[in-house]
């Protein structure tokens, strides 16, 4: 065989090196959850709950993550599940105050609700698409300030138990681990499902979509399935924001929200683990950073926009992306 | 006989007040091997687009296997049996080649974490059958552009189809590929039945057992391909008019031997360049000269299209080319830079502006205003009439031939001094393919220097004052066309032998 471009035994030594790239990340993500889980015994407790934040937000930009990254069409209302999970989530702390039930409830609910104005978005593309989830995100919005208890005041929520028999958890630390718990759980089966072959689909619809029609398959629905995983992701973070402020009001599913989640995932280029620590670094630019050059937040999320889209990311990003594509 | 497995029943397709297919009726029964010929613009891809459901037509039914299809989508005729390759490569880029595969191998479970190994097995046997099984892990941008045909047949196949549908499987394929592809649709099952669109002509005897000719939307004939061939009105629309280019009158005399005295338009020297630091070309060397037409021939993954685009500066070349453009050394210089320098590309595949009208299209290049403005707009519209009569049209709605003459048109509105040409034959029908000869002959005569990179042998001989063989990285030989021409052998022995390492 002599009609391709390079021959074999380069791409064999090409591919070498990967192997070596996938033991480092394995090593520095070890390295990471170390860190993240000592935390709280490092920091003051506003920077905990920073992090904490930061993690919900790292959940947000894995949803928008599974429509943009995978799918190819950019979400701009992830932040409307959010809310209806969050508000959920405040709803049932009336009844309990058992943190994994609000988030399974909170799950459901970001499903339900994506599952239902999805049928809207997937009518549509790239463009019109990230313009219909929009306008989805903020009907979803005034509706919030219009209807739910508290009106744009918002409600305050008891805090939430981890496990049942377990006190209630008011410091932020442990409100911070159960939070990280949560969100290294979502992160997992989020991992699992972009090896499944439901996500090798979505990366052919991303690529050229008549192909998968012509494939036998329905794209539109292969669409809308992902649509409500990610709502029910959205979901699941606005029952982990309940948890960390112990209050939700309507402003939490502001446009700027759903615009990190979908930057975050942006600047992942394609991996989730890339989409996390963008999310990361962007709640650090705008609440941490932004705090100690008093108030400029907004300027500094500006700029590190600027600096990450500049900055060669899909070479940082191609050491997980690769890891990610390897196992499928 | 038994039922037929697909029939058209009068079946149109109008874009606006233009029938692009009309009234088209056809039979076909399964395991049939049928052939679908015709000018460019006859409307057969689109023909072939109702049949998959890509598009619906306007009126008329489609029926298949005993269901009256022509409501439904794309993907549940799929589901029925139905499989299609496309015109151009339209291949996930970012997934594997075994990925592309395993997206149309049916009957899997949309949660699996691995591939059951039935389906890996389907898989690997479908790149079998298309002899990429060695590629399975690849990306597939690296793959060459003829494997990327081989893989567009091999997509198809995993899906197991009853009904083959493939648009010019043998476009842009070397002669020794394309004698695969014979053998390949040959030894498929025969239970299978296949339509094809081709232009080539000896695949298309070489495969089918019933051929249809459709000019201007209309079914012109059906027959054997021999009673085909030999029907007045098929070699009037179709074949008669590339009968008298096969013997365009090449410049005279003059085509033979290096014409010393001139000094060239463009001077290649020690061209190296390479794809993910694999080299694919080391130390080419070569003149194109003004008035003159220079032919690069070789297999495909042979760099044709890389040496074009490196000397028009879109691939990089490496340490110590030298690319000199009269007498100015342009190697360090953008594609832009270049471009207003006087090099002028028509790219393999056309890339056109989806989004823009022949017009507009137009009315885009300019040529450097330090250079002479040598064409203008209406002259081009001279030179392409068919480009007159559409110039509110956009590419999707022009036919092969059409396009190929747009992105001709194109770069010679810039007033280019050398025109790099990647495969303009390509996919198109041979009376085209001889208008197309007749416009590059002319445009050498007034004096342009012309690099044609070309699968299209025939055509290459015939045009060419001289042809280089591209061949592992280098050229392997360089001679006037009209020797070649005496002796076609020399070229044989150099393209058809696999030189390479297996």
């Amino acid at each position: 065989m002599t009609t391709t471009l390079t021959p074999p035994s380069t791409a064999t030594t090409e591919h070498r090196p990967v192997g070596r790239a996938v033991r480092l990340v394995r090593v520095a993500s070890g390295i990471v959850v170390a860190v993240a889980v000592a935390l709280p015994w490092m920091v003051n407790a506003y920077v905990v709950s920073l992090a904490a934040t930061a993690l919900v937000m790292a959940v947000l930009a894995m949803s928008a993550q599974l429509l943009v990254g995978l799918a190819g069409q950019p979400p701009l209302g992830q932040a409307a599940y959010l809310l209806v999970g969050a508000y959920t989530a405040a709803t049932l702390a009336t009844l309990t105050n058992l943190g994994p039930i609000h988030l399974l409830a909170a799950t459901t609910a970001g499903a339900i609700a994506a599952a239902v104005t999805g049928l809207l978005a997937v009518r549509v593309r790239a463009t019109t698409f990230l313009m219909v989830t929009f306008g989805v995100g903020e009907l979803v919005h005034a509706a919030a300030s219009q209807w739910v208890p508290g009106g744009s005041e918002g409600t305050h929520t008891p805090p939430v138990v981890a496990l049942p028999g377990l006190p209630p958890m008011v410091r932020p630390g442990w409100v911070y681990l159960y939070v990280l718990a949560c969100t290294l759980v979502i992160g997992a089966a989020v991992i699992v499902l972009t090896r499944t072959r439901f996500a090798l689909l979505l990366r052919g619809i991303a690529a050229h979509e008549p192909r998968v029609q012509a494939a036998g398959h329905h794209t539109s629905r292969l669409l809308l399935a992902a649509y409500t995983l990610a709502g029910a992701i959205a979901g699941a973070a606005g029952a982990l924001l309940v948890a960390v402020t112990r209050y939700v009001s309507p402003a939490d599913a502001a446009m700027g929200i759903s615009a990190i989640a979908l930057a975050a995932a942006l600047i992942g280029s394609g991996s989730m683990i890339g989409a996390c620590a963008a999310a990361i670094l962007l709640v650090a630019a705008r609440d941490w950073a932004g705090g100690l050059l008093s108030g400029h937040g907004s300027t500094l999320l500006g700029l590190s926009f600027l600096a990450l889209a500049y900055l060669p990311r899909h070479r940082l990003a191609g050491l997980f992306t690769r890891r990610d594509r390897e196992g499928t | 006989m038994s039922a037929p497995l697909l029939r058209l029943d009068t079946v149109s397709r109008a874009y606006g007040a233009r029938r692009v297919v009309d009234e088209v009726s056809l039979d076909l029964h399964p395991g049939a091997r049928h052939a679908l010929i015709g000018p460019n613009g006859a409307g057969k891809s689109t023909l072939l687009h109702l049949i998959a459901g890509t598009l619906r037509p306007t009126s008329g039914r489609i029926h298949y296997a005993g269901h009256d299809i022509h409501r439904w989508p794309a993907h549940r005729r799929a589901r029925a049996g139905i499989a299609r390759t496309w015109q151009h490569p339209t291949l996930a880029r970012p997934l594997t080649v075994v990925q592309n595969v395993l997206l149309a191998v049916p009957g899997q479970h949309m949660a699996v974490l691995r591939e059951r190994p039935r389906a890996s097995a389907a898989a690997l046997d479908a790149l079998a059958q298309v002899g990429l099984a060695e590629h399975a892990q690849w990306p597939t941008s690296q793959l060459s552009y003829g494997d990327q045909r081989r893989l567009e047949v091999a997509v198809a196949l995993a899906a197991q189809p009853r009904l083959l549908l493939l648009d010019e499987p043998s476009a842009g394929l070397a002669t020794t590929e394309v004698a695969r592809l014979v053998e390949l649709i040959r030894a498929l099952p025969t239970d299978i039945a296949v339509l094809l669109v081709d232009h080539n002509l000896d695949v298309v005897s070489a495969v089918a057992d019933t051929v249809t000719v459709l000019h201007h939307g209309r079914h012109l004939t059906t027959g054997t391909p021999s009673d085909v061939r030999a029907h007045p009105d098929v070699r009037r629309v179709y074949l008669a008019e590339a009968d008298h280019t096969d013997h365009v009158p090449t410049t005279p005399g003059a085509a033979n031997g290096p014409s010393a005295a001139v000094p060239p338009v463009l001077r290649v020297r020690n061209l190296r360049a390479g794809h993910h630091g694999a080299p694919v070309l080391t130390g080419v060397a070569l003149d194109v000269q003004a008035g003159r037409v220079s032919a690069v021939v070789g297999r495909n993954g042979a760099g044709k299209t890389t040496l074009i685009n490196t000397i028009a500066g879109l691939h990089p070349a490496l340490s110590g080319t030298e690319i000199v453009l009269n007498d100015r050394l342009v190697t360090g210089l953008s594609a832009r830079r270049r471009c207003r320098a006087g090099i002028g590309l028509v790219p393999q595949g056309r890339r056109l502006f989806a989004g823009l009208t022949v017009a507009e299209h137009l009315a885009l290049p300019r040529p450097h205003p330090g250079r002479p403005r040598t064409v203008t707009a209406r002259q081009i519209l001279d030179l392409f009439p068919a480009l007159a009569e559409r110039r509110h049209h956009r590419p999707h709605q022009l036919s092969g031939g059409e396009q190929q003459m747009l992105a001709l048109a194109r770069a010679l509105l810039a007033g280019p001094q050398v025109l790099l040409l990647d495969e303009p034959s390509e996919g198109l029908a041979p009376a085209i393919v001889g208008q197309l000869a007749a416009i590059i002959t002319g445009l050498a005569a007034t004096g342009s220097a012309v690099l044609l990179a070309e699968q299209n042998l025939a055509l290459a001989l015939d045009i060419a004052h001289d042809v280089a063989v591209l061949d592992r990285g280098t050229l392997a030989l360089h001679a006037p066309a009209a020797d070649l021409r005496a002796d076609p052998a020399r070229l044989h022995d150099v393209l058809a032998v696999p030189t390479g390492s297996t």
